[in-house]
């Protein structure tokens, strides 16, 4: 597949992102298209997450949007990683739809932003990932070649 | 009076016979327009209609079929992607059929 797949597709998308956006994401950075950071707030009344603004970094490869773009939180003076069950506390997310089982090339930027507000919404644990001191520790891998084991697909 | 016409100009248009104002959802570029690979739309870059009512460039849906993580399945709704007869083959040839002049007009001179 030729490489300006993705960067055309990634044009058409800034396009639409700098019309609107949903409430409570906001492009912070598109400076390429290998990079983008966006911000994210939950906007129900969840107590995990009241009145905090997540920041969330996404890197494209030149497969994008075949193969999923690689996303996580980013930790910054005024941004914390969000306490969640599938989020490392170093910012790694472990969700199906960044994952190859579970990305499909209909997903876009907003889509994947909506979700993980989502994702914050309805979580109720305030929790990390089983692991996370281990797994932050140790981890050297980038995102996309961890192989996550899903082992509960409830939250 | 009697007016001779001394040289005219046939203008045509042409779209996809699916409902208008509809965009590739993999590319994200109309379904008139072309995928990212090519340059010309229409035959070089033909559409495959879904069985399951899902329409893509045949570029942009093959090049996701053809992943393994794909499991052949359609990206919008997860059933297993089958395109209609008419475009059984992957032959661009396959589709001419589907193009659907609109207007014909004539230029003034």
């Amino acid at each position: 597949m030729s490489a300006q797949f993705a960067t055309k597709r990634l044009g058409k998308e800034l396009e639409k992102i700098h019309n609107s956006l949903p409430p409570g994401i906001e492009l912070v950075s598109a400076e390429n298209f290998e990079e983008w950071q966006l911000d994210i707030r939950v906007l129900d009344n969840n107590p995990l997450y009241m009145n905090q603004t997540y920041r969330l970094k996404f890197r494209f490869g030149s497969s994008y949007p075949i193969e999923p773009p690689e996303v996580v939180f980013v930790k910054l003076p005024d941004r914390a990683i969000p306490m969640h069950p599938h989020i490392y506390s170093n910012g790694i997310i472990c969700v199906d739809l960044l994952a190859a089982q579970g990305w499909s090339p209909v997903q876009n930027v907003e889509s994947v932003c909506m979700s993980l507000q989502s994702m914050l919404t309805g979580n109720t644990k305030n929790e990390r990932p089983p692991g996370d001191e281990e797994f932050v520790r140790a981890n050297r891998l980038r995102p996309r070649d961890i192989d996550f084991y899903y082992d509960d697909n409830t939250v | 009076m009697k007016v001779n016409i001394k040289n005219w100009n046939a203008v045509a248009t042409w779209r996809w016979d699916i409902p208008e104002d509809d965009v590739c959802g993999i590319c994200q570029v109309d379904f008139d327009g072309t995928c990212p690979a090519c340059k010309y739309p229409g035959d070089d870059c033909s559409l495959l209609l879904g069985k399951c009512g899902h329409n893509f460039h045949m570029h942009c849906i093959l090049e996701w079929i053809k992943q393994e993580s794909a499991k052949g399945q359609c990206p919008m709704c997860r059933q297993k992607f089958e395109w209609t007869e008419q475009q059984n083959e992957t032959s661009i040839d396959t589709t001419r059929d589907q193009v659907e002049p609109l207007e014909m007009g004539t230029e003034p001179v």
